[in-house]
């Protein structure tokens, strides 16, 4: 087999005497979307960061097309093609909405030479149509609510066109009617298409989050890691029955003494 | 375009805004100022304050904008008025050619103070900062043959033949690069400033290569900086060690902030207003410096955003639909005609896209 779309081999990541991620080796095919699940501190957020770029591992490597991307700086590895969003959400503060998604469709890989800054704007309000909030575009995102902001991020996100789309905790602090729109728009940015000036051919996608219910419908395998570690990786309904997995969420039966948090 | 549809474009994008029609007004008035008083301390004040205002809009594009938070900006002042000073008296070479070639090395120097603060942020980029002009003071007077040491390079040619010609030199250039900083700054690029002052983990993740961008920012501000410390020597006819003093470095600091940072134009009000009014207070010189700290603390006591920001807020409105300006004279909005309330709590950051584009004829 000739090397995967994304591939992640042997990562590891300390904190000082915390190792957050210890030797994680995954794959994504391209166009897969993939769940990635596990309990609070599993290092599910670190190895986002990791993979894009906002911190160095420190051993282990991460390959994008068969490209080594590992140590490369943030800005390149969106301009090969992979965007994520962060989970505690990182707006520009005092700029508005659109502005802020004006700013992703500058990097290299979203720009064609010689635009004009009329044509960016369209194209941000397009970005912003499709994480439907382009009603609010004038307004400063310091005015938005949480999960208004959670939908910048993803505009922000897709601004770029990325092949691999990584989203920490999409659904984190939405309402159900929220939830489902979001989790609508991701199915369509999976079909693939044109949304206005924007274009997609399926993009893969790596979502984490904590909401099963909103997650497993939409993704096509689930990875499960626990104290940095892979633990399970299958199908939605055989990650969600397999007992170590269970274990991790839930607790064992037997708490006592096993030093496992219930 | 014939003249009546530019005069209808002047008119919708221009007049129908206060801020813009005073911008107008007061550059006519300093360009005909000199027809009716032509006194030459007045010109002589006015002129410096032009040199000043480019120097403080300049502080204006790398610390207001880019957020890099720049003490030391007299490196770039001080580099370009020696290089001025001293191409001009060794090579005989004239202003036209002195100034430029001083900002050019404002410019590298952009590069050599640029690079290690690239890896800095906040406080620690600010005390780096402070740094470089303490070295290159050290310098000038390590090589006093060549730079005259304490008393400077003196003795250079005249910026212009009369006082009237170097008003009129230093006006066309703060209003030219004026608009040429206030244009980068409504550019592409300037969005990726505001971006990098805003989050700039976030602006990495966006795809935007953010220590290019910095750097591209220290070596634009050091153009202009450059440009006005060379202008400032040939002016003064001397180059000294007080270009790179601590107090040149903060000068443009407190203008731009009483003005109101991140405009690049409230920066210019800023020197405009502050200048000649430390000129002004020679009237009483033992208490000039307390008179000046007193006024400028108890003014922005009441305009805590700067001089410009307020000034805008009591003549103009932003319509809560499209955010467009409006004359705060009027009912509904110029360009979506919804109805204009009382003027909202300043809440959108200095940065408004397509400011003016969509303005309807």
């Amino acid at each position: 087999m000739d090397s995967a779309f994304f591939e992640i081999e042997g990562l590891v990541k300390r904190f000082g005497g915390l190792t957050a991620v210890d030797g994680v080796s995954l794959s994504v095919d391209m166009s897969e979307v993939v769940g990635l699940i596990g309990p609070n501190g599993a290092g599910k957020s670190t190895l986002v960061k990791l993979a894009m770029g906002l911190l160095r591992p420190d051993r282990g490597s991460i390959r994008f097309r068969g490209r080594e991307i590992t140590g490369l700086p943030p800005w390149e590895i969106v301009n090969l093609g992979i965007a994520g969003t962060f989970q505690n959400t990182r707006p520009f503060r005092r700029m508005p909405i659109i502005a802020n998604v004006m700013v992703p469709c500058l990097a290299p890989r979203a720009r064609k030479r010689g635009e004009w800054v009329k044509r960016i704007e369209a194209k941000a309000r397009d970005a912003l149509e499709f994480a439907g909030i382009s009603d609010l575009a004038l307004e400063p995102a310091s005015h938005l609510s949480h999960g208004d902001l959670k939908r910048l991020e993803m505009a922000r996100a897709i601004a770029t066109e990325p092949d691999l789309l990584i989203l920490d905790e999409p659904f984190g602090g939405l309402n159900p009617s929220e939830s489902e729109l979001l989790a609508k728009s991701i199915k369509r940015l999976h079909k693939g298409g044109r949304f206005g000036r924007l274009h997609s051919e399926g993009v893969a996608m790596i979502i984490i989050d904590h909401k099963l219910s909103d997650l497993l419908p939409i993704v096509d395998r689930v990875i499960v890691m626990h104290f940095g570690r892979v633990i399970a990786s299958g199908l939605p309904q055989e990650v969600v029955n397999d007992p170590q997995v269970i274990e991790a969420y839930l607790g064992r039966e037997e708490v006592e003494g096993d030093g496992h948090p219930a | 375009m014939n003249p009546r549809r530019l005069y209808r474009r002047f008119a919708s994008e221009v007049l129908v805004l206060p801020g813009r029609t005073t911008v107008l007004a007061v550059c006519l008035v300093l360009l005909i100022l000199p027809l009716f008083h032509r006194h030459p301390y007045t010109l002589r004040v006015l002129s410096l304050t032009f040199i000043f205002a480019i120097f403080a809009a300049s502080w204006d594009l790398l610390s207001g904008f880019v957020g890099q938070l720049s003490l030391g900006h007299a490196i770039f002042f001080g580099v370009a008025a020696y290089t001025s000073a001293l191409l001009n008296l060794q090579a005989g070479l004239p202003p036209l050619v002195t100034i430029p070639a001083g900002a050019l090395v404002a410019v590298l120097m952009g590069l050599v103070v640029g690079i290690p603060c690239l890896r800095l942020k906040g406080q620690y980029l600010s005390l780096a900062t402070m740094g470089f002009p303490i070295i290159l003071t050290g310098l000038v007077y390590l090589f006093s043959d060549l730079t005259g040491g304490e008393l400077g390079v003196s003795g250079l040619a005249r910026l212009g033949p009369t006082r009237l010609s170097e008003y009129y030199i230093a006006l066309v250039l703060v209003l030219g690069l004026g608009l040429i900083m206030w244009k980068i700054t409504d550019s592409k690029v300037g969005l990726v400033f505001h971006a990098i002052r805003e989050d700039e983990i976030t602006a990495r993740a966006s795809g935007i290569n953010t220590p290019l961008y910095k750097l591209l920012a220290f070596c634009l501000s050091g153009f202009f900086a450059g440009i006005s410390g060379g202008l400032y020597s040939h002016f003064m006819r001397v180059a000294g060690p007080s270009t790179l003093s601590v107090l040149t470095s903060f000068q443009p600091v407190i203008w731009t902030i009483f003005g109101g940072v991140a405009s690049i134009y409230g920066a210019i009000a800023g020197t405009f207003v502050l200048y000649p009014l430390m000129e002004f207070l020679r009237v009483a010189p033992e208490l000039r410096t307390l008179i000046f700290a007193a006024l400028v603390v108890l003014v922005l006591r009441f305009m805590p955003e700067g001089l410009t920001p307020w000034f805008i807020d009591r003549v103009e409105s932003e319509c809560p639909r499209c955010k467009e300006h409006n004359a705060v004279t009027r009912r509904t909005c110029r360009v979506c005609g919804a109805p204009l309330g009382r003027p909202s709590a300043p809440g959108a950051g200095p940065f408004q896209p397509g400011k003016g584009g969509r303005v309807a004829g």
